[in-house]
């Protein structure tokens, strides 16, 4: 007999009903209860039922003590209004093998979202927009999203590249050859109009072009003086009310971007 | 409505889409870009400010135009039913695909160096790479990666598998469920037939090199 989601929620709505119904209370009809109880059951079963969006936290994330490939997660779940717990890994520990051979990949980050534990940021990414309704609003859209989304990946693994093996030495390359990276981003949200790279509110591929881009501002802080829609991007995404005050939590300043002390 | 590919001669990073459409009975356009075609700057050039990233492939949904594989692979499997059957399976399938395409892409860095020396190397790592999915199909289900339908993760595994299998025969020895799994995946009839056909057969991994 279940006791637990839609089908226990339904029993117990039932036995509200059914005990309403052989009860005078406080002098308002039993079937007038009847009925309210019944109302409430539909409207709780349509919420229930309606809502597409699997597990919804509580979120924790399990990550080492940096940014890196958890910093476009933290701005998009902070500025969805979302908490969440942080596991901290220390590398030492992680070097030990215990919790890395429990990791499907041995790799991290791990999202739990209630009971449901998932790896590889970019797979996160994606399941927070389903969450969020962050990942377009029909199948065009998402396809758009997805591209971007990419675009930025593409970017990640080159500065990720070049901050744990070529600081030294490339930098200077990677910052001159960087306005032909950052162009493609530029014709589109130039061309989108609305502020975000596809529709009208922002998506997981905001979220991680953003992340990107605030990474990108600390290694060489011109970096987008060429490019207006980029930057008004950057600026108004810091200016929303949750992502600033995630960006000035201590949590988030305390946190060095990668994992060498390189930026 | 008209889906069309436009790629270079070449398996590459389109191939896994060719091998989604085969199989699932879509029908679909080729338009064949050679490197001196790429190489004479209009096509790559309009590429790039239009709107995108300067790369190859791109697909064509009817008036919807798509960059980059994986978008292209994912809008695809969106539209034949290829994500799962809720969205916990589709949020497993992108944890699947991120690991292929982390291999993929330490696969296609190998294919492209100069010469072999990186290969002694490669192989000695790949079955760390391969045991996870071994893993994942030994489970008690264990037909497809993810739920008990093929996935858009199913199809980059198959064809990444087949090409190590070209580059090292036995890499798959000590993965009996990967053997299963690719005897089964390439035993699905329209499978069968693709990589069967010359059409696939006479299409180069990369271009040029050795495969």
């Amino acid at each position: 007999m279940a006791t637990t989601g839609v089908r226990g929620t339904v029993r117990k709505i039932d036995s509200i009903v059914q005990k309403s119904t052989t009860t005078r209370i406080n002098s308002v009809s039993p079937s007038r209860m009847f009925l309210e109880y019944h109302r409430r059951l539909i409207y709780v079963c349509l919420a229930l039922h309606s809502s597409n969006n699997f597990a919804m936290g509580p979120y924790t994330i399990t990550y080492f003590g940096v940014r890196g490939r958890c910093g476009a997660m933290r701005i998009m779940m902070a500025d969805q209004g979302q908490e969440w717990k942080e596991i901290v890994v220390d590398f030492a520990d992680w070097m030990k093998g215990d919790l890395k051979a429990t990791c499907v990949f041995g790799q991290l980050p791990k999202l739990e979202d209630g009971g449901f534990a998932l790896y590889q940021s970019n797979a996160i990414l994606r399941h927070l927009g389903r969450n969020h309704d962050a990942y377009g609003k029909d199948g065009k859209e998402a396809a758009l999203i997805d591209m971007m989304c990419d675009g930025v990946e593409d970017l990640r693994l080159k500065y990720v590249k070049m901050i744990y093996q070529e600081y030294d030495t490339g930098k200077d390359v990677y910052i001159k050859d960087l306005p032909n990276h950052l162009d493609k981003f530029e014709a589109v949200m130039a061309k989108n109009k609305t502020g975000f790279l596809v529709g009208d509110k922002p998506s997981f591929a905001d979220y991680s072009l953003f992340e990107v881009l605030l990474n990108h501002l600390v290694l060489c802080s011109s970096c987008l003086d060429t490019f207006p829609s980029l930057k008004s991007f950057v600026e108004k995404m810091s200016a929303r009310p949750k992502i600033k005050t995630f960006l000035d939590s201590e949590a988030y300043k305390k946190l060095p971007i990668n994992g060498n002390g390189k930026q | 409505v008209s889906l069309t590919l436009t790629y270079f001669p070449v398996r590459g990073r389109a191939e896994v889409i060719r091998v989604m459409l085969k199989d699932q009975g879509a029908e679909f356009d080729e338009k064949v870009i050679t490197m001196e075609m790429w190489k004479e700057s209009t096509l790559k050039a309009s590429c790039v400010s239009n709107p995108l990233f300067g790369q190859l492939p791109i697909f064509e949904d009817g008036d919807l135009t798509l960059y980059q594989t994986n978008a292209i692979r994912r809008h695809l499997a969106r539209k034949l039913g290829l994500y799962g059957k809720d969205q916990r399976e589709a949020a497993l399938i992108d944890m699947m695909d991120e690991a292929i395409q982390d291999l993929l892409n330490k696969y296609i860095k190998l294919m492209f160096e100069k010469d072999d020396s990186g290969k002694e190397g490669y192989l000695k790592a790949l079955p760390t790479d391969l045991k996870p999915f071994e893993k994942t199909l030994s489970g008690d289900k264990g037909s497809f990666l993810v739920g008990d339908k093929i996935s858009l993760a199913d199809y980059a595994l198959v064809i990444l598998l087949i090409h190590h299998q070209v580059l090292s025969p036995p890499c798959l020895h000590a993965f009996p469920s990967l053997q299963s799994y690719l005897k089964r995946l390439c035993a699905r009839p329209n499978l069968h037939a693709y990589f069967h056909s010359d059409d696939f057969k006479n299409r180069p991994i990369i271009p040029g090199k050795r495969t």
